[in-house]
């Protein structure tokens, strides 16, 4: 029997999964705590520069990674999540709603980050 | 052991016998009660002094060899390592492994296990089996670390009553069948892993595995096989990436 292609959306969650654990709470940790603490005048230049560092594009192209990465792990899971509710015969077509709205908000993503 | 003054609690079985019964039913016994004694010690007590038709499975009474495992109180676990006292007074409800069909109380069918663990060739394979003028097959230390927590397994089969993708893909190859098939692909004396591999990553075999984990949580030998599934993916994953790089039978 054909060995499943189920390998490449599973190393693509896998992926996702290390980016998401890694990166996102320290995401949070900078963007929503660290940036906006203390005296506002200084939390506005600080974020200033943060954002002039975010607009260099390398760490564009980083960020979308982590992010393309991180949406796919979330359809992945929630993909699987539905099988495991009862829509088991529906995998396949599952794959359309899940990984489509990830590719949606990586192309959303990008959009955002081209603005910047 | 002296009845008289002595602490009792109650044991709610789970009961069924194919030829009479129409469908299964509890049958609740009073047991002594002593701190020593595990659900094991109970389920022989209830069979050799109040109903010798109680059916249950066990061999050795110290958690090697695997055969006592049922439901206590809705969780998996060998029987003989479930002390009363962790459970006293209230009672305990014992019921056949789930993920298995009864044949007869509290004794499941292994067919389908066994099947699954025969069909990831669990045996050494290599190309050289019957040469045997270089000596044994030497292990290093380190090569034997790489499969040793993975071969601890004893099939009491936990794992596959501890699993919900078990319990609803049939498929699914299982906890324990897919550590083992690990097991062997990380022998260093090993040749199989491709043979193994056309069987764990076909269909649901392994990618059924959602990682919830339950299996190693109950595992009463620490085989951790979600995390041999894991690896196992991870393998499946270079796998099927190493298509596109390297021709086929180029030895990948």
């Amino acid at each position: 029997m054909k060995r499943s292609g189920e390998a490449f959306w599973w190393a693509l969650f896998s992926a996702g999964g290390v980016m998401a654990a890694l990166f996102v709470p320290a995401f949070v940790l900078v963007t929503g705590f660290l940036l906006p603490a203390g005296d506002e005048a200084v939390a506005a230049e600080r974020t200033a520069q943060f954002a002039a560092a975010v607009g260099w594009w390398p760490v564009k192209l980083a960020l979308l990674g982590v992010l393309a990465l991180s949406f796919v792990h979330c359809g992945h899971r929630i993909r699987h999540t539905l099988m495991d509710l009862g829509l088991r015969r529906f995998s396949g077509l599952l794959k359309v709603p899940c990984y489509g709205g990830a590719l949606a908000a990586t192309i959303w993503a990008a959009m955002l980050l081209w603005r910047i | 052991m002296t009845m008289s003054a002595q602490q009792t609690m109650t044991i709610e079985v789970f009961r069924y016998h194919p030829e009479t019964d129409d469908e299964p039913r509890f049958q609740a016994y009073e047991v002594p009660y002593d701190e020593d004694w595990v659900v094991l010690d109970a389920l022989n007590w209830i069979k050799d002094h109040v109903d010798g038709s109680l059916t249950h499975r066990w061999s050795c009474r110290m958690g090697v060899c695997g055969s006592c495992g049922m439901m206590v109180n809705g969780d998996p676990k060998l029987t003989c390592a479930a002390f009363l006292k962790d459970y006293y007074p209230r009672p305990i409800k014992v019921e056949p492994l789930v993920n298995f069909p009864v044949e007869r109380d509290l004794v499941v069918s292994l067919d389908g296990f066994m099947e699954k663990l025969e069909a990831v060739k669990p045996y050494i394979i290599r190309d050289d089996v019957n040469d045997t003028s270089g000596g044994e097959y030497l292990q290093s230390p380190a090569e034997l670390a790489q499969y040793k927590q993975y071969s601890m397994c004893i099939n009491c089969m936990l794992c596959y009553a501890a699993c919900p993708v078990a319990g609803h893909e049939d498929e699914f190859l299982g906890p324990a069948a897919l550590a083992l098939g690990h097991r062997y692909n990380k022998d260093s004396r090993d040749q199989g892993q491709s043979e193994r591999l056309d069987v764990m990553l076909v269909g649901e075999a392994i990618w059924g595995c959602t990682f919830v984990g339950e299996c190693t949580v109950v595992c009463p030998k620490h085989v951790d096989p979600a995390g041999a599934i894991q690896q196992a993916k991870a393998v499946g994953a270079q796998e099927y990436f190493k298509r596109f790089v390297a021709p086929k039978g180029a030895g990948v």
